[in-house]
C-alpha cells in the first residue's frame, strides 16, 4: 500500500499535472482583512496629484516602472535586490557539516508592486466625495544559488504602514508643491 | 504488492501520455474543448456602456483575490495579473469591450504554472466576485 502511495505521488509529480486550488477566485475573510491592510483613503486631492506622489514614493524607495496606465490609477514597478538571509546561510553551513551536502540557499530576489488609486464612490448631500483610496500589493521572486525560484506575496503588515506612512509624506508635499 | 506496483506504473504512464501535446497543441492550444466552448465558460455580459468601471472593477476583484496587476490599458480593455498561492502562480488576462451601446463583454482567461485553466467552476467564482464589486449581473452568452 506505501509503495502505491509513492509510486501514485511521484507519477503525479513527474506529470506535472497540478490542480487549482478551489476557491482560488473566491473571496474569502481573510483576503478581505488584507484589503484593509493594503488600502488607505487620501482626500482632498487630485487622481493625477495621488499617481504622481505615488511614482515618487516608488522611485524613493528604488523601484523602477514598469508600466502604467493613469486612466485607471494603476501604476506596477519592480526592483531587484540581494536576498541572502543570514539565518538560512547558518542553517545551510550546519546542514554541510552534518555531511547533508550542499543546500541551496537565497541569492537575490525581483521585488515587484502593484498600486491601484480609486475614487471613493460616495455621495454627501448629492455631491460626489473628492476621495481616493490607494491600494498597494508586494511580491517577490526569489532565485536561490542553484537557481531554482520561489514565489510569494508579502503579507507583512509593517512592510504596508511603512510604505503608507512614506506614501503620507509624499501626498503632503505634492500637495504643498515642495 | 507486486499487483499494486504494477497498477501506479500503468497509472503514471497514462498521466504522463496524457499531459504530453504535441509543440503545434502548444501553441495553438488546441485542446479537447472547441473555441467556442472556451469562449462560452470565459464570457460573461454586463448591462453597464461604463468601460472604466467595469475595468476599475475587475482591478479590484483581481486584487481582491490577492492578484498583483501587472499591467492595463484603457483603449484596449486589457488587465493582467498574477498571484502566489501555495507555490502556484496563477495568472489571468481579462479584457473589457463593448458590446452595441449599452453591454459590456468580459473575458477572462487564465494559467496555472504551466497550463491553461479550463475548469469553468473557476471562472464561474471569478464572475461572482466581480458581480459583487460591480453591484451588477453577469450574463451569460454572447
Amino acid at each position: 500500500m506505501r509503495n502505491l502511495v509513492i509510486v501514485c505521488s511521484a507519477a503525479v509529480l513527474l506529470a506535472g499535472c497540478v490542480t487549482l486550488p478551489p476557491n482560488a477566485f473566491v473571496v474569502s475573510q481573510e483576503q478581505l482583512a488584507r484589503r484593509q491592510i493594503e488600502t488607505r483613503r487620501y482626500d482632498g486631492i487630485k487622481e493625477e496629484n495621488l499617481l504622481i506622489a505615488s511614482s515618487n514614493v516608488l522611485q524613493d524607495m528604488g523601484f523602477s516602472l514598469d508600466n502604467s496606465e493613469t486612466k485607471l490609477g494603476l501604476l506596477s514597478a519592480s526592483k531587484q535586490r540581494d536576498a541572502t538571509h543570514g539565518g538560512e546561510i547558518a542553517a545551510a553551513i550546519i546542514i554541510a557539516l552534518l555531511g547533508g551536502g550542499a543546500t541551496p540557499i537565497s541569492k537575490d530576489q525581483t521585488i515587484r508592486v502593484a498600486l491601484v488609486v480609486r475614487p471613493v464612490q460616495a455621495t454627501v448631500d448629492n455631491t460626489p466625495v473628492d476621495g481616493h483610496f490607494v491600494r498597494v500589493t508586494f511580491q517577490r521572486i526569489v532565485r536561490r544559488t542553484d537557481n531554482s525560484t520561489y514565489a510569494e506575496t508579502l503579507n507583512e503588515k509593517e512592510l504596508y504602514e511603512g510604505f503608507f506612512e512614506k506614501l503620507s509624506k509624499s501626498v503632503f508635499l505634492e500637495a504643498q508643491k515642495i | 504488492m507486486s499487483k499494486s506496483i504494477l497498477l501506479g506504473c500503468t497509472s503514471l504512464t497514462l498521466l504522463l501520455a496524457g499531459c504530453n501535446a504535441t509543440m503545434n497543441q502548444r501553441v495553438l492550444d488546441t485542446g479537447d474543448e472547441s473555441q467556442l466552448q472556451k469562449r462560452s465558460y470565459q464570457t460573461r455580459v454586463f448591462d453597464t456602456s461604463d468601460k472604466e468601471k467595469v475595468m476599475r472593477g475587475v482591478i479590484s476583484t483581481l486584487q481582491d483575490l490577492s492578484f498583483v496587476i501587472e499591467r492595463a490599458d484603457m483603449m484596449l480593455g486589457t488587465v493582467s495579473g498574477t498571484k502566489f498561492q501555495n507555490q502556484l502562480a496563477i495568472r489571468m488576462t481579462v479584457s473589457v469591450r463593448p458590446k452595441g451601446s449599452n453591454q459590456m463583454v468580459v473575458r477572462a482567461n487564465g494559467q496555472l504554472n504551466i497550463k491553461p485553466i479550463e475548469d469553468p467552476k473557476a471562472y464561474q467564482d471569478f464572475y461572482s466576485s466581480l458581480e459583487k464589486s460591480l453591484f451588477l449581473t453577469a450574463q451569460l452568452g454572447e
